[in-house]
């Protein structure tokens, strides 16, 4: 007995002398700098702390990001872990360029993560990504402004404006001497922000990307009567110039020349220093009817997500990593960082942002409540890029139907060529 | 006399004329250029923004290095916004990449086009004509249309991610081969027949005589390959993965992500871009035009 | 003796022309007959699905492809308007820059920097400068005593594309310039010595000598602009991504997006491959005609 101890022991400390480190890569967008920070020194405590595993990890510009993630995934050359933004996910696992990762994840890890975490993973039954944070959606406001036109400042979800309110609102800001444009919707930024920030407009009153049936066709929902109303009402914001779509940059906000903000938790620690006490978090609004599709209320959820690639030859190595950057302690470090709501609820828990009363939970709040993921299907890229092309033409004065029509037609179109997308 | 003085007067109007033409003219030119730089020395982002517009952007109030090289003396010299260009990227390897990949292309490319061109223009044989305009035809197939295939073929040669996937398929050019076979073909016969009595050898006339006759030729070309290479991206983004073999339009894209647009920092990145192409233009720009002169061609 | 000679005179064609053809032949030619290939299968670039011959769908759809259609409309736009105008300011400023002044030398460096400034960078600069709170419409209003309204360039139907006109012959003139320069520096001095001895003033000296003389450059300078011309893409990437409905919207922007962010290769190889076949009947009318006027 001894003897055996003895050479299990002899056989750890010669594998952990002479056995050289499992080396993971892994990809990630280059993001924000918080972010970045914030992975970069996760990559090097968890290279640290143990011999077995080394992780290689490189950051790639985000303006290409997915890009060149496809054509690494052409030419069969992609690493072993990588991040991918949320929807983007599903056409790689369609196409079998990642691993289910049912198998490596315990059930106290999986009842611990929030719904909207797993339903954007979730492909066919089986879960392909996980992230360590998830999105907020909703709008930030300068409560001097709000006060000095009278404004209600809503205190949940349930007591968000309805449009009426809303429309009064922007058309009172309009009126004060400070502010050109009332409401940033942060239309200097491109790509994926249209989908995210302006597809929940479209579900509020009551339509939607895609038919969520069965995910064949977006014929009568993004083209539908409630679409149709949704890109004019839209519309109408930009005409009665509630909105400016040239901004010259993300900071009219702060800078006191709009009232509100439509964006994301990112914007939260730049707002923070730049009006303090000022600053205030407004639900989402009803925009559309109670009895349509989504109850007339919705925001985005979804974020940039883990992926371990089916070509990868250690994936418990590139797991355990990726266990490790899910610790609630690590996801609390990110979600301070970048102001994300932690995926975790145990996470949440230890945030000052998050946890119950803290300033940012009424994002965890919409979560549960209105919040729409972006459709989980393997046509998601050529929805998100219709998408963007129907918003920039309703933006810049296009007739909202033939726009939405074009659009429509196209995301059938591709989803036809590929059968469907079948899974066998 | 009046007349003379009347020629003399008309003389100076001309000359004024020119100068006020030319003068035009450079403002129109250069004034994108001069507002990428002062934005670029404004430490200042609301400031850029606040000034966009006005003749103000023009000349910085306060002007500093903070956008190219961060700031190690502000309070929150961590933060992304006050490190800089330097500071928040490896500009140096981008910079370095970008160089190597582009001289590599460029010199090899005068080598084996000139070479080419030279072979189409001076030689007869049979299949020349065709293989002319085999090469102007050439000249009509856009990069971003054969870049899928290519991809694919240079992954069969497992080339990805490397300095030469993104060297060697550029050197060959039909462009450049048909601007050095327009003037390689304007040479007189008699050049070549007699360096042949001379019992010279072809490789003797074509690096002896043809290309110190062809500094002009081989200026353009080489600035204007130069220049197509230096802002090539779609390429790199498709072969290169990390830091290690990646160039500057690439890098580049590190700005165009999300939340918050640093407009400091992409003129300055965009201002240190423009340096390097400027210095090869400055030193090759006398050979363009007056070199002609004295080539003996005409 | 002669068969010696031609023996080596093979050789020596061999050796030049050898590498170039074996370099273009790999990375231009082969690639161009594999898109051919390409074009009658539904290949995509991540799929679970085995790609199939699709025959001449891919063809016949293109040509009810609306957007191809715009593209190819906005391309032939473009390529008018900015051809002749960037050929007719070039040669200006390289008769401006030909005279005989001191400090010449620095105007032709300063009209040749935005040449040297690459497509990349000089698309973020002009956005910046196109913005309505922008330097250009400051200045318009400045020099109409504020009677111009302020216009959003890149997101007006109307102007997004005279805009993205305006910056690419800034940015491509120069280069031309510097062409015709060398042109204009070729022709013999006794030309104009003779004709002011026989009276003829500065216009008829241009007409009959100046532009006769600059055939062949002119030749090149149009066909190597048109060429580039229906290639445009990069600044529209940047700068307007097609929009506002379309009106930027060019060939290699729909390949662009067909075959990278649609991902529909065999769909994107048949556009290169009819895309190619129109330029090529282009350049050949654009070539007969320039040629027949060299003849008469």
């Amino acid at each position: 007995m001894k003897k055996v101890l003895f050479t299990v022991v002899l056989l750890i400390a010669f594998s952990m002398v002479f056995a050289a480190a499992v080396e993971i890569d892994m990809w990630f967008h280059s993001g924000r700098g918080a972010e970045r920070n914030v992975i970069q020194d996760q990559v090097k405590r968890f290279n640290e702390m143990q011999d077995l595993i080394h992780v290689n990890a490189v950051v790639l510009p985000e303006g290409s990001y997915n890009e060149q993630v496809q054509a690494a995934a052409y030419a069969n050359d992609l690493p072993d872990l990588l991040d991918l933004d949320g929807p983007y996910m599903t056409n790689y696992a369609w196409a079998g360029f990642l691993r289910p990762l049912n198998d490596y994840m315990s059930e106290e890890l999986k009842s611990d993560l929030l719904p909207s975490i797993i339903k954007q993973g979730t492909y066919k039954d089986k879960i392909y990504a996980l992230g360590t944070f998830d999105s907020g959606l909703a709008i930030w406001g300068n409560k001097k402004y709000l006060e000095e036109i009278g404004a209600r400042i809503p205190a949940s979800v349930e007591d968000a404006w309805t449009r009426e309110e809303f429309m009064q609102i922007l058309a009172d800001l309009k009126g004060l001497p400070e502010i050109d444009y009332p409401i940033d919707m942060m239309f200097s930024d491109v790509g994926e922000w249209y989908p995210y920030g302006f597809s929940p407009i479209f579900q509020a009153f009551g339509a939607d990307l895609i038919n969520r049936e069965d995910f064949m066709s977006a014929d009568g929902v993004l083209n539908g009567p409630e679409a149709v109303e949704a890109g004019e009402w839209f519309q109408s914001l930009i005409e009665d110039e509630y909105v400016n779509i040239s901004p010259p940059n993300d900071a009219a906000l702060l800078e006191g020349k709009a009232g509100l903000a439509w964006t994301g938790h990112w914007y939260y620690n730049s707002a923070k220093d730049a009006l303090g006490e000022d600053l205030v978090l407004i639900p989402m609004p009803k925009l559309g009817s109670p009895d349509s599709l989504y109850g007339g209320q919705a925001t985005g959820s979804g974020s940039w997500c883990w992926g371990i690639t089916s070509t990868s030859g250690h994936p418990y190595a590139a797991w355990t990593f990726l266990r490790f950057i899910l610790r609630p302690e690590e996801i609390v470090k990110m979600s301070n960082a970048n102001g994300a709501v932690p995926s975790r609820k145990s996470a949440s828990m230890l945030s000052e942002l998050y946890k119950e009363g803290g300033p940012l939970s009424l994002y965890v709040d919409q979560a549960s409540l209105i919040s729409v993921e972006r459709p989980v299907t393997p046509a998601y890229p050529i929805i998100s890029l219709e998408f963007i092309k129907a918003i920039q033409d309703i933006s810049n004065g296009g007739d909202v139907k033939d726009s939405l029509d074009n659009a429509v037609e196209e995301i059938d179109w591709d989803i036809e060529d590929n059968s469907g997308y079948p899974m066998d | 006399m009046s007349k003379k003085r009347s020629l003399k007067r008309s003389k100076i109007i001309d000359k004024t004329v020119g100068y006020i033409l030319l003068t035009i003219l450079a403002l129109f030119f250069l004034f994108p250029l001069i507002y990428m730089v002062t934005t670029s020395l404004n430490p200042d982002e609301s400031d850029i923004v606040s000034k966009m517009g006005s003749i103000e952007a023009f000349i910085p109030t306060d002007v500093s290095l903070k956008n190219y090289f961060g700031d190690s003396s502000a309070e929150d010299a961590d933060l992304t916004e006050n490190k800089g260009v330097t500071g928040r990227m490896n500009f140096g390897r981008f910079m370095f990449n970008s160089i190597f990949i582009v001289s590599c292309t460029v010199v090899a490319g005068l080598i084996v086009n000139s070479m080419l061109a030279f072979g189409l223009a001076r030689f007869s044989f049979k299949g020349r004509a065709l293989l002319v305009s085999l090469i102007v035809a050439l000249m009509i197939i856009p990069f971003e249309a054969i870049a899928i295939p290519l991809l694919w073929l240079v992954n069969i040669f497992n080339w990805l991610d490397s300095y030469h996937v993104q060297i060697i398929p550029f050197i060959a050019n039909p462009f450049y081969i048909f601007l050095f076979y327009q003037f390689f073909i304007q040479f007189p016969k008699a050049l070549e027949e007699a360096a042949i009595i001379d019992g010279a050898s072809w490789f003797k006339i074509y690096w002896k005589v043809a290309l110190p006759l062809s500094k002009p030729i081989l200026s353009s070309v080489a600035i204007l390959h130069f220049l197509t290479q230096w802002g090539f991206f779609l390429w790199p983004l498709m072969v290169t993965r990390g830091e290690e073999y990646r160039p500057l339009p690439v890098a580049m894209q590190q700005f165009f992500g999300q939340y918050p647009r640093d407009w400091g920092d992409i003129m300055a990145f965009a201002s240190m871009m423009t340096i390097p192409v400027l210095i090869l233009f400055i030193i090759l720009q006398g050979q363009f035009v007056n070199s002609v002169k004295s080539s003996g061609i005409k | 003796m002669t068969s010696e000679l031609n023996k080596k005179k093979r050789k020596a064609i061999l050796i030049f022309i050898l590498p170039g053809l074996v370099l273009l032949g790999v990375f231009i030619i082969l690639p161009f007959f594999m898109s051919f290939g390409l074009s009658f299968t539904n290949q995509r670039i991540l799929s679970r699905l085995p790609t199939q011959f699709v025959g001449l769908r891919n063809y016949e759809r293109l040509f009810k492809d609306d957007q191809f259609l715009i593209g190819l409309k906005n391309n032939m736009i473009f390529a008018l308007i900015v051809v002749p105008v960037q050929t007719i300011l070039a040669l200006g400023m390289a008769l401006v820059v030909n005279k005989n002044l001191k400090g010449v030398k620095i105007f032709r460096t300063a009209y040749f920097m935005p040449t040297v400034t690459t497509m990349v960078v000089v698309s973020v600069v002009w956005s910046f400068m196109y913005n309505p709170q922008g330097i250009i419409n400051n200045f318009m209003q400045a020099i109409t005593f504020g009677k111009w309204e302020t216009i959003d360039f890149l997101k007006n139907s109307s102007w997004a594309f005279p805009a993205i006109m305006l910056m690419s012959i800034w940015q491509g003139a120069g280069f031309q310039m510097l062409i015709f320069l060398a042109g204009l520096q070729e022709i013999p001095k006794m030309l104009y010595e003779a004709s002011t001895i026989d009276g003829a003033n500065k216009w008829k000296q241009f007409f009959y000598i100046t532009l006769p003389q600059l055939r062949n450059t002119t030749t090149f300078v149009l066909i190597s602009t048109t060429i580039l011309s229906l290639r445009l893409f990069d600044q529209i990437k940047i700068m307007t991504n097609g929009g506002p409905n379309d009106s930027t919207y060019t060939v290699i922007l729909h390949l662009y997006n067909s075959g990278f962010t649609k991902q529909k290769v065999g769909y994107a190889s048949a556009m290169t491959v009819v895309f190619f076949v129109i330029v090529l009947i282009i350049s050949i009318i654009q070539r007969l005609l320039l040629r027949e006027q060299r003849e008469v």
